[in-house]
């Protein structure tokens, strides 16, 4: 990095935190700081929400995803505006109406204690874990990029969002957010046409957008059909993105802490309301937005020789093993069929008009095939860092984009994007841990100390429950190693594993009023929990194929069973006592 | 601080309204997507 770029990184960094500081004044009670005394407006409620969303490897995994599998990633966002407007109807006017600091709190006014504290733990569990790997996601990649030491990348990642975090509560994240929101979409655009201003001159936007087409890149919409069957394997199609991404974001936006304690913030029913469904309407065109950018980044590198791996560690580590006569051979061929890709595609663009690029289909083919031959060079460097006496990482999606930032953006642009990826994870992580801290509070220290302690008292302690949770995450960070697969996918496999057991929960609470027994929900949440682990085992010992997205259904739907089954069995037996006395 | 809610729904006059909207939004791309998809492909 440049010295430009180190100063607009350092600038930027800065300003976060100072702003983050000025806003820091609240109330010293729970209500201040968790809920920022329910005086949000729903603009900065909407940009909360996405900005604990959207964290850094949602900026840096979409482009790499696009470049790799095409843009159909996007519909796994189809259930968001869906899954707003439920929200919408049964979950907030609830939540707002009880005034609950947390959404598991309802369960203890609807259920009982147990089914309370059974949810909120997986939630801290689940949100605990995933909120370090986020922390460890951006900064193995900065760190492997510019040869930082993780640790104390780590540090920087996780721990200086805590000074701000812990200072000034929800209130603090929400105008951080919305700072941040700003200065990530702003890099963004300036990247994205940086894209298609480095392509040759008489390449254009819609010839690029042709291109990527053209080579499988632009598949926004999939069915998931193949030779007339359904591929439950498939992560991302229509049915999947629609059902199961409803069902992921109906838990993550109804039964998630960390976004319920977005929207209670706002000043009104009425705000919390605007701030969902607006994040309903502007979600799946923003993923779009940042998908095509990858896709033009794919474009780009068919005019200019893309690397062979974009993680060069791990090229690195490859060169050191018994594959490294076979790595330059794959090398030098990769070299030659990248300077025939690059002729094919000038010669393709130099056709202009798209009757004209149709009359030449050989061309098309030409490319096509070079670009296989390209991909099966790189699927044989994967397989050998896959290997186990290599112990590599064969997954580079997540570095393609930043590697296309570093190697072609002028100086200072470079500097802006790596501090939009520190922002991007600030964002998402300053709000986990808000609600991290607040479960831990209102769910189990209030629930469970018999002392009285006063509101500021009570503030005090909060602060403390914020910073440790922000060094658990740090800590849990440190021994995050190699996950190996994409890292927005390990976040989201993680949520899918309990989202679906936490939203069936709610179900229950909202939509079998005659279950009225804790104790029925509680065994059926323990049980739907055992079948999604059961199914997930399964699935990753090859007995059986499916992605990840249907846990969330299987888990939700699993506790709707087994609560109907056990409370029958329930009306059965007690119908059983009553007869026999 | 706790105002009171004021649940009246911006310019569709109903929250109905808005749910129609969001919905119909999400149709409209995946329509505009499905066209994008087939027109590039």
């Amino acid at each position: 990095m440049s010295q430009l770029d180190w100063i607009v990184l350092g600038g930027t960094l800065l300003a976060i935190i100072s702003y983050g500081l000025y806003k820091s004044r609240t109330s010293h009670n729970l209500d201040g700081y968790f809920l920022s005394n329910r005086s949000m407006p729903w603009g900065l409620v909407l940009l909360s929400i996405m900005g604990t969303q959207a964290s850094a490897i949602t900026f840096l995994s979409a482009p790499g995803q696009a470049y790799t599998d095409g843009m159909r990633f996007v519909q796994y966002y189809f259930g968001i505006p869906l899954a707003m407007v439920v929200i919408c109807i049964f979950f907030v006017p609830i939540f707002r109406k009880l005034k609950v600091y947390t959404a598991y709190e309802y369960l203890e006014n609807r259920f009982d204690n147990k089914t309370r504290t059974l949810t909120s733990f997986l939630f801290l569990l689940q949100r605990g874990l995933s909120t370090g790997i986020s922390v460890f996601a951006p900064s193995i990649i900065l760190s492997s990029l510019f040869g930082w030491n993780i640790y104390y990348t780590n540090l920087l990642m996780g721990g200086l969002l805590i000074i701000y975090t812990m200072s000034g509560g929800a209130k603090a994240v929400a105008y951080t957010q919305q700072l941040q929101l700003i200065i990530i979409f702003t890099g963004m655009f300036l990247a994205g046409y940086m894209v298609v201003r480095m392509l040759p001159d008489h390449v254009g936007f819609t010839d690029a957008l042709e291109i990527s087409g053209k080579m499988g890149r632009l598949n926004v919409i999939t069915t998931g059909f193949e030779n007339g069957k359904f591929n439950w394997s498939d992560q991302y199609n229509l049915l999947s993105g629609i059902v199961g991404g409803f069902f992921l974001a109906l838990s993550y936006f109804g039964a998630d802490q960390s976004q319920v304690g977005r929207y209670l913030t706002a000043k009104s029913l009425k705000e919390s309301r605007m701030g969902l469904l607006m994040n309903g309407l502007v979600k799946v065109p923003m993923q779009f937005a940042i998908l095509l950018i990858g896709a033009l980044v794919f474009t780009f590198y068919q005019f200019n020789k893309a690397p062979l791996f974009f993680n060069e560690v791990q090229l690195e580590k490859l060169e050191k093993t018994r594959y490294r006569d076979s790595l330059s051979a794959v090398s030098t061929l990769y070299d030659v069929i990248a300077e025939q890709k690059v002729a094919t595609v000038k010669a393709y663009a130099a056709e202009t008009g798209t009757t004209a690029k149709l009359s030449k289909p050989e061309l098309l083919n030409q490319l096509r095939s070079l670009q296989k031959q390209s991909d099966s060079l790189r699927g044989k460097v994967k397989s050998w860092l896959n290997k186990k006496e290599i112990g590599g990482d064969g997954n580079d999606t997540n570095f393609i984009f930043l590697r296309f930032v570093v190697d072609n953006l002028p100086a200072g642009l470079v500097g802006l994007l790596i501090a939009i990826i520190f922002l991007a994870s600030w964002g998402s992580i300053a709000a986990a841990i808000n609600s991290l801290a607040s479960c831990t509070m209102v769910d189990f220290h209030k629930r469970f100390t018999k002392q009285k302690e006063s509101g500021e008292d009570e503030y005090r302690l909060s602060k403390k429950y914020t910073l440790g949770w922000g060094i658990f995450c740090i800590i849990v960070a440190m021994f995050t190693y190699n996950i190996g697969n994409s890292l927005i996918e390990a976040v989201n496999v993680l949520g899918s594993l309990f989202y679906g057991v936490i939203l069936g929960v709610f179900l229950v609470a909202f939509f079998l009023k005659k279950i009225r027994s804790g104790n029925v929900v509680f065994w059926a949440a323990v049980l739907a929990e055992l079948l999604v682990l059961t199914v997930f085992i399964l699935t990753r010992f090859g007995v059986f194929k499916m992605g990840f997205l249907w846990l969330n259904p299987i888990g939700a739907l699993g506790v709707l069973f087994f609560s109907v089954l056990l409370h029958g069995l329930r009306g059965s037996r007690q119908s059983a006592v009553d007869s026999q006395q | 601080m706790i105002k009171d809610d004021n649940d009246k729904a911006p310019l569709f006059g109903s929250w109905r309204g808005w749910y129609i909207f969001v919905i119909g939004f999400l149709v409209l791309l995946i329509i505009l997507f499905y066209l994008f998809t087939k027109r590039f492909a």
